[in-house]
């Protein structure tokens, strides 16, 4: 990827009008229609079980499990959005979860810019080693970690803490930050950094005024990344989180269906819920997020 | 571990924290988002005897910490002591218990299915240390034994369930069978019938899968004279428990049962009955109230079938735990802690939102006055229970999730030997 | 100097990934009671206990077969779509959001979710092909011996693939333009552009998305765990599903071999990556 200097590139222009202009005429005159029927197949390739589980919250519980299967509801219900969105405990999973997933994020686009930029910019005594430590954390699943994360938290008195979880998110989801804006900051030309220094701007304000713009789609990736896992994780805070009402959403809405009670219906409603925000998030910031992969992924 | 280990771990996260809200607040506050972090207060550390932890199981979303909350207010008012509880699920208990005891935390009290590993690693308090004469005189004898290690009781039973065979009523008709069956040979011409119907009706739900294979195992090997201990010895592979599973077996071979009953799970057994396809399946008491708020299949409740004709049908029981941890200072609290959860108006009231059954006397009497539960109440007292008592059924019990199923597909006799081996090794 | 500029981090990295791996380390040197009781040294018999496991052997090939396949699959068809997803089109935007949203679902819940579509008597899978008359019987796909693994890797593919095309889509916009241009004029066939040009201006992005889908993979738990929890023993169990039973649903239950399976865990995957990086010269890409 030595030619390219994406991070400047941006979105824009895509292959396509290099490949299909090859293509026979009678596909381009098919391809106002065909494409977005294409689009509308893969669309309910990624959504049809999203769908089933949308099905799942409009029918009462009991019709979920009955045999034999039927696709559409036989009982309609409409309430299932209603009662989840109403319930206390729910509400304080949620909260939990938008609490997290937002510190964890910014802590790790904070402690990974300087650290992405210095290791891009200057060559010095133990730089590879820290690459390399930064690699291997990202082996590292907090699932084989739990017992001794548990441990150090315990010591630390931190068990049953946000801060704890935030701590812990943001450390396993540093590495692919440090990894991606390590890419952007490579590939920015030097010249533009020395210029800046020349107007009299220190390393830092340099950092913040040319190089951080620069990367915006590198930092919009890191942390839809960072957000995502945080959003999703499960087995830290399973094992942290001890109060019911400090359970983020991934632990509590599994409360919906036990060995002896099963609202399948609530936990698919919740579990809906739950998936909102990060598409909101991402719809946001999409734009970048397919701009910001280019350098930083391919460095 | 010790204090010297403390410090400089304390230092390195409270410096990490630091550093990294002071760079936040230099980049233009983007580190607001954190705001919530410090919110934990830490005060997970029992500090003295005035408060106390408590990790329960879930049984149900709506009531389990409906109950304990209402439950640590009133032992607050009564004893001025805090009763912290944490609600965990039943998928997640076990992982949440080893964790908390691998780093010498354990709650004060636990709430478990089991205890006797717990009782032989010296943790636990046993009865005479916390529960009042008042108290243990009224648990039911059958539980006290079975929460006894050693001659000690250390198990104290927060409530209980048996298990009975629940059938279809309106299927039996169907079927044309009058009454539910006494006698296994009864028992598999039924289910012949009844699979017989077609539709996609099925004769049996058996759930061998490994969540609770043991369970149904239990039941049926009661009932044929077998057991998994006797006299102290392990009797897993005796010939009446092969026979047993290899009636189990014939019954998947037949096609009596419903698909691949070696993986299917109880839950999965209950749902089928509950959309009326099965004709019978071991069921307890929350399978009852399900079928109840549902109000879609008719259904009765009878004993189980023995093997023998005119034999007396066992009744399979099983109990949940309440084990306290022995911890410096936490002795008074703990017994303050037995002593409120065992009053009637407490444990009843929780058996009841729950929808199991008493562990004591006066439990039984209280709810004797609901016919639905005649069934299970006349035979609690003589309840048959697994051998909870032996810290090596803690392990062989996991075994035995783990491999009983695939006695569907293979040998019933070389898994029962595997499992026999097993156990006289020690787990 | 370097030091204030890394400290964040590698306070971060060591405070909470490097610490609790010390603790896995010395919990695998421990002797455990089931209840999670620390009774002193075990030396290395966690270890050899674990590698004296009789189901050692079927874990490793469903490992290998596990990730092999849920990655390749996974960048096969990330391949494809990311293709169909840097066209321009009518409602582009709408399928993008779509594409996110296996991303976005928790993996716990998606994983709950596709073990009742694959049921064998509730299952909306089972119900369509039968209404398709596609199947006479339903599938058994999560009790047939030879449906799970199929079943659970396409689960996996499904849950990998969209950060996957988005690092593809990312890729194959930063390939200039002009590139094109000139191959077009000299009267090139689309498949020959696209394999001469695209693939190996991919390749860096491939190569990420490679290592990182190794990773993800290798250490996925929810769905093996729950697709494969009404199957005894370890028959369809990866490494990861294998290292959380022995501590907590085997008869081992033993926290100690679960550390040493942990431990082995890391260094299987820390392998697995460098092979492939050298395999596919890293190093000489970058330099």
């Amino acid at each position: 990827m030595a030619t390219a200097t994406p991070a400047l590139t941006g979105t824009s222009a895509s292959a396509d009008t290099a490949t299909t202009s090859a293509t026979p005429g009678g596909w381009r005159r098919a391809r106002p229609w065909a494409m977005p029927l294409i689009g509308l197949g893969v669309s309910l390739a990624f959504l049809w079980p999203y769908l089933v589980m949308l099905l799942g919250a409009f029918r009462p519980s009991s019709d979920v499990v009955q045999t034999p299967a039927s696709v559409l509801p036989r009982v309609w219900k409409w309430t299932t959005f209603p009662e989840v969105l109403g319930d206390e405990r729910f509400l304080a999973w949620l909260r939990t979860s938008v609490v997290v997933a937002l510190a964890s994020t910014a802590i790790v686009v904070v402690v990974a810019i300087p650290a992405a930029y210095f290791t891009a910019r200057f060559r010095f005594r133990g730089r590879m080693a820290f690459l390399f430590l930064v690699l291997v954390t990202q082996m590292f699943s907090p699932t084989s970690l739990v017992v001794g994360i548990y441990r150090e938290f315990f010591t630390v008195n931190l068990v049953n803490t946000y801060l704890a979880l935030i701590l812990t998110n943001a450390a396993f989801n540093l590495a692919f930050a440090i990894w991606i804006l390590h890419g952007f900051f490579a590939s920015i030309p030097r010249e533009l950094e020395e210029a800046s220094e020349l107007d009299g701007c220190g390393r830092v304000g340099t950092l913040w005024r040319v190089m951080l713009p620069l990367t915006l789609p590198g930092l919009v990736t890191a942390t839809i990344f960072t957000f995502i896992a945080a959003w999703n994780e499960y087995v830290v805070a399973l094992t942290l989180m001890l109060d019911d009402s400090r359970k983020p959403l991934t632990v509590g809405i599994n409360s919906y269906v036990t060995g002896y009670e099963q609202n399948w219906d609530q936990l698919f409603g919740a579990s809906l819920i739950a998936i909102v925000p990060v598409v909101i998030l991402f719809a946001l910031i999409e734009k970048h997020l397919v701009g910001g992969l280019t350098s930083g992924a391919v460095k | 571990m010790s204090s010297k280990r403390h410090l400089p771990a304390t230092g390195l996260l409270a410096g990490t924290t630091a550093v990294v809200l002071g760079l936040a607040a230099c980049s233009g506050g983007t580190g607001a988002g954190s705001a919530g972090g410090g919110g934990g207060g830490g005060s997970s550390a029992t500090k003295g005897a005035t408060t106390i932890k408590l990790v329960a199981a879930e049984y149900s979303k709506n009531h389990t910490k409906a109950f304990w909350d209402q439950f640590a207010q009133a032992y607050k008012s009564k004893t001025g002591n805090t009763l912290q509880v944490q609600i965990v699920s039943w998928d997640d208990i076990d992982q949440q218990s080893s964790t908390m005891v691998q780093n010498n935390n354990p709650p004060d009290i636990l709430n478990l299915n089991a205890y006797a590993s717990y009782a032989k690693d010296g943790l636990l308090y046993s009865a005479d240390e916390v529960l009042s004469d008042t108290v243990k005189s009224d648990l039911l004898d059958a539980f006290v034994k079975s929460g006894s290690y050693q001659g000690k009781m250390y198990g104290m039973p927060d409530l209980s369930s048996a298990r009975a065979m629940f059938y279809n009523k309106t299927l039996f008709q169907k079927a044309g069978i009058s009454a539910p069956p006494k006698t296994w040979a009864e028992f598999q011409a039924d289910a012949t019938k009844i699979a017989g119907l077609g539709n996609g009706a099925i004769g049996y739900g058996l759930p061998l899968g490994p969540e609770e294979s043991q369970g149904e195992f239990s039941i049926w090997m009661f009932n044929n004279g077998g057991d998994w201990k006797k006299d102290g010895k392990w009797t897993i592979n005796s010939p009446e428990n092969v026979e047993t599973l290899t009636f189990l077996k014939s019954l998947a071979t037949k096609k009596l049962t419903q698909n691949n009953p070696g993986k299917t799970n109880r839950q999965d057994a209950f749902d089928l009955f509950a959309s009326g396809k099965v004709g019978m399946v071991v069921g307890f008491s929350p399978l009852a109230g399900k079928l109840d708020a549902d109000k879609k299949v008719q259904y009765g409740v009878a004993p189980m079938p023995t093997k023998a004709d005119g034999g007396t049908p066992q009744t399979f029981g099983v109990t949940d735990y309440l084990m306290a941890f022995k911890k410096k200072g936490n002795q008074d609290a703990v017994k303050a802690f037995y002593d409120l959860y065992y009053q009637k108006d407490q444990v009843n009231s929780f058996i009841k939102a729950e929808g199991f059954l008493p562990v004591t006397k006066s439990g039984i009497q209280e709810f004797s006055g609901d016919p639905k539960l005649k069934t299970y109440l006349e035979t609690l007292p003589n309840a048959h229970l697994t051998p909870t008592d032996d810290p090596t059924w803690d392990k062989v019990k996991l075994a035995v999730q783990q491999n009983l199923g695939t006695a569907i597909t293979g040998d019933p006799k070389a898994v029962l030997d595997k499992l026999q081996k097993s156990a006289e090794a020690g787990g | 100097m370097a030091l204030l500029w890394l400290a964040p981090a590698l306070l971060l990295i060591l405070g909470v990934v490097v610490w609790p791996a010390v603790e896995l380390v010395r919990a695998s040197l421990a002797r455990f009671s089931i209840t999670g009781l620390n009774k002193g040294s075990a030396g290395l018999d966690n270890y050899r206990n674990v590698l004296a496991n009789e189901s050692l052997g079927t874990v490793l090939a469903n490992t290998v077969v596990w990730v092999v396949a849920v990655v390749a699959l996974t960048i096969l068809i990330s391949l494809g779509l990311a293709q169909f997803l840097t066209k321009d089109f009518w409602g582009r935007r709408f399928v993008r959001w779509a594409v996110i949203v296996p991303w976005a679902a928790s993996l716990v819940i998606t994983a709950r979710l596709f073990s009742l579509i694959y049921s064998y008597y509730y299952g909306t899978l089972n119900a369509v092909l039968l209404k398709l008359h596609l199947v006479h019987t339903p599938v058994d796909f999560l009790g047939n011996d030879r449906w799970i693994m199929p079943s659970m890797v396409a689960v996996g593919v499904f849950v990998s693939i969209p950060f996957t095309a988005y690092v593809f889509v990312a890729g194959l916009n930063a390939i200039p333009t002009d590139v094109y241009e000139a191959a077009r004029i000299d009267g090139a066939s689309p498949w020959k552009i696209w394999r001469l040009i695209t693939l190996p201006l991919l390749r860096p992005a491939i190569l990420v998305a490679t290592v990182l889908n190794m990773i993800y993979v290798f250490n996925s738990f929810p769905i093996i765990y729950t697709l494969n929890e009404s199957n005894p023993g370890f028959a369809h169990d990866t490494t990861i599903t294998f290292m959380y039973k022995l501590a907590f649903k085997s008869a081992e239950k033993d926290v100690g071999q679960s550390a040493a399976a942990g431990l082995f865990n890391v260094c299987l995957i820390l392998v697995a990556v460098l092979v492939y990086l050298r395999v596919s010269r890293w190093r000489e890409e970058e330099s």
